[in-house]
């Protein structure tokens, strides 16, 4: 036999794995003899990870959370391109004051902006705003939908974050690091929690308007070091929830469950003699995938709902919408998923092309999205679910007081730059105060002047609502007890909390 | 043989010695005071390299400057205390038995207070060559018995003051003199002398290895500069 | 003259005494002067004698509540019990009032020539800032909490200073003792794991450290029904969380849910339940949620329920 004979390959590496498992002392002995990881030997700290171990049969079971949680998903509608808050929520009257003024020497000095060079004028608010609800909240006049909702939000402007672009900047929101290989927010829910549902992913994406590999693409729901079980799965809006998750024509569902049987024994084989805890997960993978193919297509089917649901969100069966993916996360939600993330691209506003003006794209984005986002937030008001359900808006970092010049030049649409300093983001639901505004900017909506809250912060208090101590949610890798807040200490803002 | 009224008694790696820790003090003291952190590491180095020269030079100086001259055992100091006070006196080449218990005692106490301070810290943003081979807790002790043996250093500096003027106002006996030229008067001088002079070369050669090794100690920690 | 005595007096010097005396006296002298220098160490000495009584603050006061905590965070660490940089101990009330190496950093009523107003205002990048860099700085407000204390005469009895930013509450995470939960969920642990086998994914605590239920029906669908909750009866007094959305309940069940007393959340739904199931849960004080969509259910039956704070889903159209 050749070398490169597959099988002297094969014989190779199961010698290896022999003398692996002999000098590590592992026992082959059956599904899940090893799942126990270093969770077991972790001291009992303040900081001691909790334990996670779970049958690796059923990898999403359900765990408790540390204490009573106020929340029991999350739905994060994430506007991928970063909306600019001056245009919706940040109003700055100061700002329209000095609208076509050179931008200050103070501002730019030293700075390092994505796209602006040389000296940029000052842009004023383009929309009118005014106080809305009973809070008295201010908003502009592109969202007069989610206006009706005012009073359940909790809107932070003084988020802040330290990237500027777009990928390094969703992956921070998202992975709690600006560099790839870190496990998403889904990810650590579903890690810690399961998912009440068996028969679904418990973590779903929905994307709309943009491609899946828009800007930082599936790191962002990736799992990282984390198990690859806990992975968010993309699904599909329209036509297939997952491509080819369907049997193909010829096959039936015995037919397949006889395939399925047989893959099973070759992995199990596989995991005794090399004993790859990913080889269990895989076979559970498996499985999920055959259950899904009932309850998926099932689940997203929107169809289903009344025409009455369907004109409240805007929805159209057979599309690829944001309004469609809202009334699937809110069936979703009813369905027992754990984290439902929606992606919504298109509102990098710089004023290049047409479709990023502030006064073209902006508008189109709003539309887009005002009326399905407040649909779902009434629809899950009124059926029980938002009391136990977090919804989270917002985007990577915010748009500048300046009036873009890429390149030094004067634009023809109107556009803002990238601005990390300042953003905002709203949130709705269980464990939140309803109806008021937390954290300022400056007069100019420059920098933060009250309250800053930093992306951790952000992820701490989601995950207290989810009832962790963000401490404690933690994952051995690499020499680390790996957080989702990283290294830096968080702050749990106790200001927003119901 | 030699009839002049003044006999060298100190060499002059002694005599430089002495006032070298009296100007190295002085800055030490001065530069903590007002914050030259910079200027009381180096000074604070230099004693180190300085004593330990002193106590190499203890050992094979001359022999005015080696610590079998001048320390004696208690009761010999007790005995010439008691000399003095009576009247009796008993006069010494080199340092007098308190006198040299008094440079064991400086010797002993600049050296703890030079180590004490490689590992000190302030708690800000300067800190001793070899803070970082301790801990937090361990430094910021070490700092606090730093701070308590300069009060130390003062009162036995302030004792060592008054002594050299007890002799200088009340015996008439003038102590800082000699150090300085290395001269005595044979009045203050006992009838026998055997005062060996090692060579300077000597001297300057244990002073290079004094150097080094307090070099090699700032580059084995960290060091601010 | 080898071996003559010098002793006693002799023309020009002094007498031993005399010397000593003169000692004494600029040693008291030299003492006198660093208390001067350092009138920290001048107010230690008359306290420790008892010639100055030493200054506290009312427990409820203004200093105690909102500036102490702040010292104590965030500047005892340097100046406090372990050190004392510049002799400054800020710890106490009369610590601070006592100052430091360099004499009061704290001048009652006049922030502007109290050094510690004035080292705290500096921007971070300035050397002598504090808390110094690389150390957590004073927020904003916190900051304005100090001087405003100052100005209002650094009091230790003021109880409200007017103007004063509200006071930050940082949350608590509950302590998690498993033993201690253990022994909660003792009395009912075996019917707990042989409920959750016969009814995987149904029941789950509430919480790692509770001993509290909850219990989720809803993905069964029809396939529960009135003999399951039948059979979940013994659980009932720990159940606070129940969603039946969907389920084949009804009426029937009214008596087990009845016996539910630490109820807080209750979902029915899209359930063949009515009115009788709601009167049964009138006694529950708990309840806080109650979901009816799609039910049974009249408005007239969840009037009550609204009326005392309940917040009910399904506005009681009936069948």
């Amino acid at each position: 036999m050749s070398q490169n004979h597959p099988l002297h390959q094969t014989e190779l590496a199961q010698i290896q794995s022999q003398t692996r498992r002999h000098f590590l002392g592992w026992g082959a002995g059956g599904l899940g003899a090893f799942f126990l990881n270093s969770a077991m030997a972790a001291p009992a700290g303040e900081n001691a990870a909790l334990d996670f171990t779970r049958n690796p049969a059923t990898p999403l079971s359900v765990l408790p959370p540390q204490f009573a949680p106020k929340v029991k998903r999350v739905i994060y509608l994430h506007m991928g391109g970063a909306p600019s808050q001056l245009e919706l929520f940040d109003y700055k009257p100061t700002l329209a004051r000095f609208h076509g003024h050179d931008c200050p020497e103070s501002f730019i000095k030293g700075k390092r902006l994505a796209f602006i060079q040389g000296i940029p004028k000052l842009l004023g608010p383009m929309f009118p705003f005014h106080r809305a609800g009973k809070s008295g909240t201010w908003i502009s006049d592109r969202l007069p939908h989610l206006e009706k909702a005012i009073d359940d939000l909790c809107v932070i402007k003084s988020m802040k974050t330290d990237q500027f672009n777009h990928a390094p900047a969703q992956l921070l929101v998202h992975t709690g690091d600006a560099r790839t290989g870190h496990a998403s927010l889904g990810s650590w829910v579903t890690y810690g929690l399961g998912s009440e549902n068996q028969n679904l992913p418990g973590f779903i994406v929905l994307i709309s308007n943009g491609g899946t590999t828009a800007n930082a693409g599936k790191p962002l729901w990736g799992s990282g070091f984390l198990p690859s079980v806990y992975q968010g799965v993309a699904c599909r809006s329209a036509g297939e929830p997952v491509l080819y998750l369907d049997n193909p024509k010829s096959v039936s569902r015995t037919q397949r469950r006889q395939v399925l049987d047989a893959v099973d024994e070759i992995n199990r084989q596989t995991y005794k003699d090399f004993g790859n805890p990913e080889t269990v997960t895989r076979i559970a993978q498996y499985e999920m995938a055959f259950r899904m193919q009932l309850e998926a297509s099932d689940a997203m089917d929107i169809r289903r709902e009344p025409q009455a649901v369907l004109e409240r969100y805007g929805a159209e069966p057979g599309k690829t919408s944001y309004a469609n993916n809202c009334l699937v996360a809110r069936r979703l939600a009813e369905r027992g998923v754990r984290y439902i993330q929606l992606y919504h691209w298109g509102w990098d506003s710089h004023g290049t092309p047409v479709d990023q003006g502030l006064n073209v794209g902006l508008v189109g984005r709003c539309r887009e999205t005002d009326q399905p986002t407040a649909a779902l937030l009434a629809d899950l008001k009124a059926r029980g679910l938002l009391e136990d359900t977090l919804v989270v808006w917002g985007g990577e970092f915010g748009r500048t007081p300046m009036w873009e010049n890429r390149g030094g030049q004067e634009m023809e649409f109107i556009g803002r730059d990238h601005h990390p300093n300042c953003f905002t983001l709203w949130l709705a639901g269980g464990g939140i105060k309803r109806g008021i505004s937390y954290g300022e900017t400056d007069d100019m909506g420059y920098e933060i002047a009250r309250n800053p809250v930093e992306l951790r912060d952000l992820h701490a208090t989601m995950l207290y609502l989810l009832g962790f101590d963000y401490r404690r949610l933690n994952y051995p890798y690499q020499g680390l007890d790996q957080k989702l807040t990283g290294v830096k200490p968080a702050r749990i803002v106790s200001e927003i909390l119901a | 043989m030699d009839h002049k009224p003044h006999v060298p008694v100190w060499d002059i790696p002694t005599r430089l010695f002495h006032w070298s820790v009296v100007l190295l003090l002085c800055v030490s003291w001065v530069s903590a005071d007002q914050g030259y952190m910079r200027v009381h590491l180096v000074s604070g180095l230099t004693l180190l390299s300085l004593l330990l020269f002193r106590i190499a030079w203890g050992l094979v100086g001359s022999t005015t400057a080696r610590f079998s001259n001048f320390l004696h055992p208690p009761r010999r100091v007790m005995g010439y205390l008691k000399g003095l006070a009576g009247g009796d006196r008993i006069f010494y080449a080199g340092h007098n038995p308190a006198g040299g218990l008094m440079v064991l005692a400086l010797i002993a106490v600049l050296l703890a207070q030079v180590a004490t301070g490689l590992f000190a810290n302030d708690g800000v943003r300067f800190h001793g060559p070899l803070a970082l081979l301790v801990s937090e807790d361990v430094s910021t002790r070490l700092t606090d018995i730093h701070g308590l043996i300069f009060d130390l250093i003062l009162i036995l500096v302030w004792c060592h003051v008054v002594a050299v003027g007890f002799y200088l106002l009340v015996k008439g006996e003038n102590l800082i003199r000699p150090m300085v030229t290395g001269k005595k008067h044979r009045a203050h001088l006992p009838a026998e002398l055997n005062i060996a002079f090692t060579r300077l070369y000597i001297a300057l050669l244990l002073l290079a290895v004094s150097a080094g090794v307090a070099a090699w100690i700032m580059i084995q920690g960290e060091s601010i500069l | 003259m080898t071996g003559s005595s010098i002793s006693g007096r002799h023309s020009g010097h002094l007498s031993a005494a005399a010397y000593f005396g003169c000692v004494a006296l600029l040693t008291l002298a030299g003492v006198g002067l660093a208390m001067l220098a350092r009138p920290a160490f001048g107010h230690d000495m008359l306290q420790w004698i008892g010639l100055e009584s030493v200054p506290q603050a009312q427990a409820a006061s203004f200093y105690a509540l909102r500036v102490a905590p702040l010292f104590e965070t965030r500047c005892a660490a340097c100046h406090g019990e372990k050190r004392q940089k510049s002799d400054l101990r800020l710890d106490s009330f009369a610590n601070l009032l006592r100052g430091g190496k360099h004499g009061a950093v704290i001048r009652p009523g006049d922030v502007k020539n109290s050094e510690l107003a004035a080292r705290i205002s500096l921007p971070a990048s300035d050397d002598r800032a504090m808390p110094p860099s690389g150390k957590t700085p004073l927020t904003e407000d916190e900051k304005t909490v100090i001087k405003l204390w100052i100005a209002h005469g650094a009091s230790g009895s003021l109880h409200d200073i007017a103007g004063a930013p509200k006071p930050v509450i940082e949350v608590e995470i509950p302590k998690l003792d498993p033993a201690a939960v253990e022994k909660q969920r003792a009395p009912l642990a075996v019917q707990v794991h042989r409920l959750q086998d016969q009814f995987p994914g149904v029941i789950a605590y509430e919480a790692q450290d509770s001993a509290d239920l909850e219990i989720n029906a809803s993905l069964k669908g029809g396939a529960f029904g009135d003999t399951d909750m039948q059979a979940l009866a013994p659980l009932a007094a720990r159940i606070v969380r129940a969603d039946l959305s969907g389920t084949a309940v009804t009426d029937a069940s009214a008596p087990v849910l009845a016996a539910m007393v630490k109820l807080k959340s209750l979902r029915l739904s899209g359930t063949r339940t009515g009115d009788m199931t709601v009167h049964a849960l009138e006694q529950t004080k708990a309840l806080r949620s109650l979901a009816v969509v799609d039910t049974a259910v009249t408005a007239g039956a969840l009037a009550p329920f609204r009326a005392r704070g309940v917040t009910v889903y399904g506005d009681g159209d009936g069948p």
